[in-house]
């Protein structure tokens, strides 16, 4: 259309409503776009469809997340609570923590802790889906059985590796014995505690990477699989060229949600180490409920947890941007 | 118009119609074995109390008892029992919140101080002064004074009632196999390593065990070897646990741990020290008498005829056997104060108390309970009186004093600080001096933190 002509028709009246009163609303100005009202009532009843939703999620996620930051700001502590609700020095809990080694140290077990943990599941998730993928029932019937622990209450999984790791009573510390393997206490040694509980929390959340990988196995595409194979390529090149690359997002999903979940270790330390011996199994998040709990030094511990939670964040992000990156090259 | 005619009741002026309702009540009470508390029958109707106690032998005997209570005056009764840590931790925080979850509370040892003095307990003087909300029969002098004497706050109200007085003891769970080594029971702390090395790993037990809350199973360890937590508690909280004893006794009891315990002994609670030892895995133990009382029950101890009692080692620098106060008290939040001093009064009445020890129940508070014959029966088992091991750790602990360290309002935070540094001597992490001096500068740390003046 050219300009004139369009100049032309912006002058003119384009629909019959603006010719005549709306008959669904006939106070609305006859001058109104037509599609105004329209557009106005698809915002309001999206608004008032989204509203309680909102008001949920304000008063169950939001609310309480200010409010930690705001007690992270306070030097609250329970034993003297009118003598220290106060913001005299808002950053003065954050300058501690700097300061505070053993909360240093814990930052670091977190990332042994999370890093080893997460690699560990994802590699055993991802071999033993390419192992379960065969569609048949026996396959399907052993899977099930791996999701048990998954399904398992956390505090449930801390008693079972709680008793398998007490070598008076363990079932495994006695057949090690019996094959004349004999091996200490994992928990009460400091060199292995920490990599026993990483053991327990792989055991128990192997399977959903399993899970996740199995279900996007089911996705592939048959023609490049098939093309390749006529080609000549072996399996570990099909694994590598065009399995690998299709599940690599799923991959880095189930890396973002156990990296999450992996800061909420709590009950499987809580049972096997309670933090030890020392301090070696103390993570992040345990050194603060020590803080908050045990101590009642609120605003200290809801400054743990804003740390942990900022950490959190960049990670999931770092995370989010390596998946993305991979997607983009697997669709270049 | 009808006439109300008063009658004398322990001095009060009563209304006779309620006089004599409360007689009868009582006499209902009576008949059904319960003590005789309420004012009137289901005068608790429509009321629920939310009461929390660790689990415990006394909790588990009052466990099933209660739906007397709840039978005589109408009350529901929600019974919480988890275990101690827990427990401890989930009170801490409801106390603090002055929340109102619960009407009845444990006031543990540990934190008695800090709940009490921090205003979160409800003074218990006048329930007990009120002759309408306390009989005379409930006679709390009967109580030791040096139970009651840690449920009283620094105004001298007394904010809780003793149920429990735990005494740390030894016992030996193979008497038989000590003698036949050539041992007696060990009486000092040399004699314990020694006993504890020459029977380690023989008949299939660890040499001694003990659990791994050291803040209570170590303190009578670093005091019998001349050291302390604190300069001189309550009044110098300056804490002394790098001085060369404390160091010298953590390096004494790492190694008792490290060489004599069971593999893994630094992750044994409380309940795995004790089956260890009643399952004769262990040999030697040092723990609460409320534990160790439990070998001589032949029901569930395997060692129920061949083990042996004793008091805790003597150190260098004497004996001092830990003492821990547990009693009922008022979370200041409750909204259902008097029912639940009703319950507290039932639950640490005579009657009750009584039978908890003809059943068997270790810790009795009450003198009367203490002296009768039927607690002293109950506690005697293969030739050893454990009550007179009890009585006589009590009365050690009242004259030295030792104990006061314990009710300090900011122990908790050094009390971590020895689980830690004992762990890490344990585990070769640390040197006996080194741990001890790590622990002292935390402590100092967190005990100026938690604004107390050093």
């Amino acid at each position: 259309m050219p300009p004139a002509a369009l100049a032309a028709a912006a002058t003119l009246p384009t629909s019959l409503h603006e010719q005549s009163p709306n008959p669904i609303h006939p106070r609305k100005s006859a001058a109104q776009p037509t599609t105004q009202p329209w557009q106005k009532e698809s915002a309001r009843s999206y608004g008032l469809g989204l509203a309680p939703a909102l008001v949920v999620l304000g008063s169950i996620t939001l609310l309480p997340l200010l409010t930690l930051i705001t007690v992270s700001l306070t030097p609250l502590s329970l034993t003297n609570p009118e003598g220290t609700f106060h913001f005299n020095q808002p950053l003065g809990n954050y300058a501690q923590l700097l300061e505070d080694e053993r909360f240093l140290h814990s930052l670091w077990v977190q990332f042994k802790l999370s890093t080893v943990g997460v690699l560990l599941q994802l590699l055993i998730g991802l071999g033993l889906a390419l192992l379960l993928d065969t569609g048949s029932r026996v396959a399907s019937g052993v899977r099930t059985l791996f999701l048990i622990p998954m399904v398992l209450p956390p505090i449930v999984v801390a008693l079972i590796w709680k008793i398998l790791y007490t070598p008076e009573i363990s079932p495994m510390h006695a057949l090690l014995e019996h094959w004349g393997l004999p091996v200490r206490s994992l928990i009460a040694n400091p060199d292995t505690a920490l990599w026993a509980i990483v053991a327990a929390d792989v055991w128990q959340w192997f399977p959903f990477t399993m899970l996740m990988v199995l279900a996007n196995l089911q996705m592939v595409p048959r023609d490049p699989l098939n093309a390749a194979r006529i080609d000549g390529a072996n399996r570990w090149q099909v694994f590598r060229y065009i399995v690998f690359p299709f599940l690599k997002r799923t991959l880095v999903v189930c890396a973002l949600f156990r990296l999450i979940d992996s800061f909420k270790a709590f009950p499987l330390l809580y049972v096997l180490t309670n933090g030890g011996p020392g301090t070696v199994t103390e993570v992040t998040n345990f050194y603060g409920f020590i803080q908050a709990f045990n101590f009642s030094y609120w605003g200290y511990g809801s400054a743990i947890a804003v740390v942990m939670l900022a950490g959190i964040f960049v990670l999931c992000a770092v995370v989010s941007h390596l998946g993305r990156n991979a997607g983009a090259r697997h669709a270049r | 118009m009808t006439r109300t005619t008063y009658l004398y009741e322990n001095g009060v002026l009563v209304p006779r119609r309620k006089l004599l309702t409360s007689a009868l009540a009582a006499g209902a009470g009576a008949l059904l074995g319960f003590p005789a508390i309420a004012t009137s029958n289901k005068s608790l109707k429509g009321v629920t109390l939310n009461t929390s106690l660790y689990s415990s032998p006394y909790s588990k005997l009052l466990r099933p008892w209660i739906a007397e209570f709840e039978e005589a005056t109408g009350a529901k009764v929600n019974f919480d029992t988890p275990g101690f840590p827990v427990y401890n931790q989930r009170a801490d925080l409801e106390l603090s919140t002055k929340g109102s979850a619960f009407d009845a509370v444990n006031v543990t040892f540990i934190y008695s101080s800090r709940w009490i003095n921090s205003g979160w307990l409800t003074p218990l003087d006048e329930y007990i002064a009120d002759a309408n909300k306390t009989p005379a029969n409930y006679d709390v002098k009967d109580f030791l004074e040096g139970t009651l004497a840690p449920e009283r706050g620094t105004d001298g109200k007394l904010y809780g009632i003793p149920w429990q007085a735990e005494v740390t003891i030894a016992a030996a769970s193979r008497f038989d196999a000590l003698k036949q080594a050539g041992f007696a029971f060990p009486q000092t702390t040399q004699e314990l390593e020694q006993v504890s090395k020459a029977l380690n790993r023989k008949e299939g037990a660890a040499g001694f065990v003990t659990d791994n809350h050291y803040g209570w199973t170590f303190v009578p360890f670093l005091h019998a070897f001349g050291g302390d937590v604190f300069r001189k508690a309550p009044n110098d909280l300056y804490p002394t646990l790098d001085t060369p004893e404390a160091i010298a006794a953590a390096d004494y009891f790492a190694r008792l741990l490290r060489d004599c315990g069971p593999d893994g002994v630094v992750s044994y609670n409380p309940d795995q020290a004790l089956q260890s030892i009643k399952s004769g895995r262990s040999h030697l133990s040092v723990q609460g008498q409320i534990n160790l009382s439990q070998l001589a029950d032949k029901s569930s101890s395997k060692v129920a005829n061949t083990a042996a009692w004793g008091l805790v080692p003597k150190g260098p620098a004497g004996r001092f056997p830990g003492t821990a106060i547990h009693g009922w008290g008022i979370p200041v939040g409750s909204k259902n104060k008097d029912a639940a001093w009703q319950f507290i009064r039932w639950a640490t009445s005579k009657e009750i108390l009584q039978r908890a020890v003809a059943a068997g129940y270790a810790s009795p508070t009450r003198r009367s309970d203490i002296d009768s014959a039927s607690y002293r029966d109950r506690q005697r088992a293969n030739g050893f009186d454990i009550a007179a091991l009890t009585i006589d750790s009590i009365a050690l602990s009242a004259k030295q004093g030792h104990m006061k360290y314990r009710t300090v309002a900011a122990y908790p935070q050094v009390d971590q600080q020895l689980n830690k540094a004992i762990e890490l001597i344990v585990t070769n992490q640390r040197t006996p001096e080194q741990a001890m001096k790590q622990a002292q500068a935390a402590s100092i740390a967190e005990l100026r933190r938690a604004g107390v003046t050093i």
